[in-house]
């Protein structure tokens, strides 16, 4: 199946659901859908499509909202970035863990750099930041600056930094 | 340690998280009912160096030096992956001759990345004399990278456009002297692993992947390939100069510790041939273009086979001259999930193969924890705990 088919399998089954699909060269697939079919769609494309394959999930901070951009592999050669997004107010979506049993680790990495919040997934715990980490800083928002990460950093380790500068 | 810490009907034995060399340095809980491991929970970030926010607020000419420390064993891997990038988003394209001395150093860097691992996979089944021969082996690799690049580790040979330095004769004829000496070593090393009890005894059967596991598992890079998945993104999503060299994807059917360690030293053999190849075809003509500094709003998805697989960056540019996101993944991340489910059942005393078995840089873990759950005691193992554990185990066993 080449990166046209593979569009217009998708475009069959899921209509307007799906837009803004572009080749940007060969073996490199971009196709955004709406946020409630993103499931659904994953699972075709793993189920129907031979996409067996989570490279990885790429979070963005876009304004009002956060983009989702799952990178999935047919054949270990053709990689579809599929995009989808959410609202940051409200940032949650389903999660694609029993789809793809590796986006255990990459959802939870969203969740701890961008707060968004997978439903349904088995153990959605901080994975790189630390356990004490506040909830409402998110590393990769733009909003959240150098300056804060680094004073949080700063707290960190029970006063450590205070004894070396003693 | 005594055997009596083991007495407990469930224990959680922690490993890690002390471990610098890696972007991902991880901790393990492994729960273990009597010997066997039943549980298996992961947990990274220990030395999270917030690459990525970093890169966002720095230009992508400095960049560059991000990607080339984002591991200290294959930053030509991650600074290929990352130039690729940036070209594509630029619209430009390396210049043949340069493609081809990215294709030399990457599998240099692959080579001594491979004969690092061979070593510590030595020294955790206790054959430190092994080790010790393939570290030493492998300091012609370093030696010919740094001949060429003017440094051991971190050459910085990659820069966007093209690559900094060239290739002359006198270097090329020093490359194809020392992969000599490299090819007669790797061709023992795979008698040897082939007939030394001492390692077929600790890597047989151990550590077992299924193909369709590893699969299932998103396993990448050697790991995938030695339980049978003929993946690569070198031969099945062409960069560089692959498109025009001619080499085997080694894969192999057992699935355990032993076809890992099977695979990566028959891997040499390739990347010898690949490095010969390249260089008897290296194209005349620069090695750089000039570039832009400042990037339209664009989007790219490069992919690299670093020598433990699938790398994948993602960039996303905005008009500016720094990115407005740049994801990385690391193959360690991709292969954590297939490396839970080899843990998993296995004997305690077969931990140590196997983490080392995905060669995750693990040399580090250095300090565990065992947790008796119903005494609620904590007691600290250290690595070498362990791995005397295990010998002691086997020496029974």
């Amino acid at each position: 199946m080449n990166e046209d088919e593979i569009i217009t399998s998708l475009k069959n089954r899921f209509g307007e659901r799906v837009h803004n699909s572009k080749i940007a060269k060969p073996r490199r697939v971009y196709v955004e859908v709406d946020a409630s079919i993103i499931r659904e769609a994953l699972s075709y494309m793993r189920g129907s499509l031979g996409f067996d394959h989570l490279s990885t999930i790429t979070g963005l901070d876009s304004e009002e909202r956060i983009e989702l951009i799952y990178h999935i592999v047919c054949g270990n050669s053709i990689v579809v970035s599929m995009k989808t997004n959410v609202l940051k107010t409200n940032p949650k979506i389903g999660s694609i863990s029993d789809i793809y049993v590796t986006a255990e680790l990459y959802e939870r990495e969203v969740y701890d750099l961008l707060g968004v919040r997978f439903e349904e997934h088995p153990n959605l715990s901080r994975l790189i930041l630390p356990e004490d980490w506040p909830e409402n800083l998110h590393p990769l928002r733009k909003e959240a600056t150098l300056e804060q990460i680094k004073s949080r950093l700063s707290m960190n380790g029970d006063g450590i930094n205070e004894r070396f500068n003693d | 340690m005594g055997m009596g810490l083991m007495s407990g009907s469930m224990i959680k034995v922690v490993i890690g998280p002390q471990h610098p060399a890696l972007k991902e340095p991880e901790r393990f809980i492994i729960e273990v009912e009597g010997e066997q491991v039943v549980q298996v929970t992961p947990r990274i970030g220990y030395v999270h160096r917030g690459i990525e926010k970093a890169m966002e607020n720095r230009t992508y000419i400095q960049n560059l030096y991000l990607a080339e420390r984002i591991c200290g064993i294959c930053s030509h891997a991650h600074t290929t992956c990352y130039v690729q990038a940036v070209e594509d988003l630029l619209s430009v394209e390396a210049p043949p001759r340069a493609k081809y001395i990215r294709t030399v150093i990457a599998e240099l860097e692959r080579i001594h990345s491979h004969l690092l691992w061979l070593g510590i996979l030595a020294h955790e089944v206790g054959f430190d004399t092994f080790f010790m021969y393939v570290w030493r082996d492998r300091e012609v690799i370093m030696d010919l990278l740094e001949e060429i690049s003017g440094n051991r580790v971190n050459y910085a040979m990659n820069t966007i456009g093209g690559v900094r330095r060239d290739l002359d004769q006198e270097k090329i004829s020093k490359i194809l002297k020392g992969l000599e000496v490299i090819e007669e070593k790797a061709k023992k090393y795979i008698q040897m692993i082939q007939k030394e009890p001492t390692i077929l005894k600790r890597t047989v059967g151990v550590g077992y992947l299924s193909s369709i596991d590893a699969v299932r598992y998103n396993a990448v890079g050697p790991l995938a390939r030695a339980s049978g998945v003929k993946r690569d993104v070198r031969k099945d999503d062409p960069y560089i100069a692959y498109d025009d060299i001619s080499f085997n994807i080694v894969t192999r059917d057992e699935g355990d510790c032993f076809s890992r360690m099977m695979i990566r030293a028959e891997e040499i053999l390739e990347s010898i041939n690949i490095v010969r190849e390249a260089l008897s075809k290296l194209p005349v003509g620069d090695i750089s273009v000039k570039t832009r500094l400042v990037i339209p709003p664009s989007e790219t998805v490069s992919r690299v086979e670093a020598p433990r697989g699938e790398l994948i960056h993602y960039a996303r540019s905005n008009g500016t001259d720094k990115p407005e996101r740049y994801k990385i993944r690391a193959p360690t991340l991709a292969n954590l999930k297939a490396l839970c489910k080899m843990l998993t059942g296995i004997y305690l005393a077969d931990v140590p193969v196997i983490l080392a078995g995905i060669d995750p840089c693990f040399s580090c873990m250095d300090r565990m924890q065992i947790i008796d759950c119903e005494k609620k005691e904590k007691q600290s193992w250290t690595l070498d705990d362990l791995r005397r554990y295990a010998r002691e185990w086997y020496q029974k066993h």
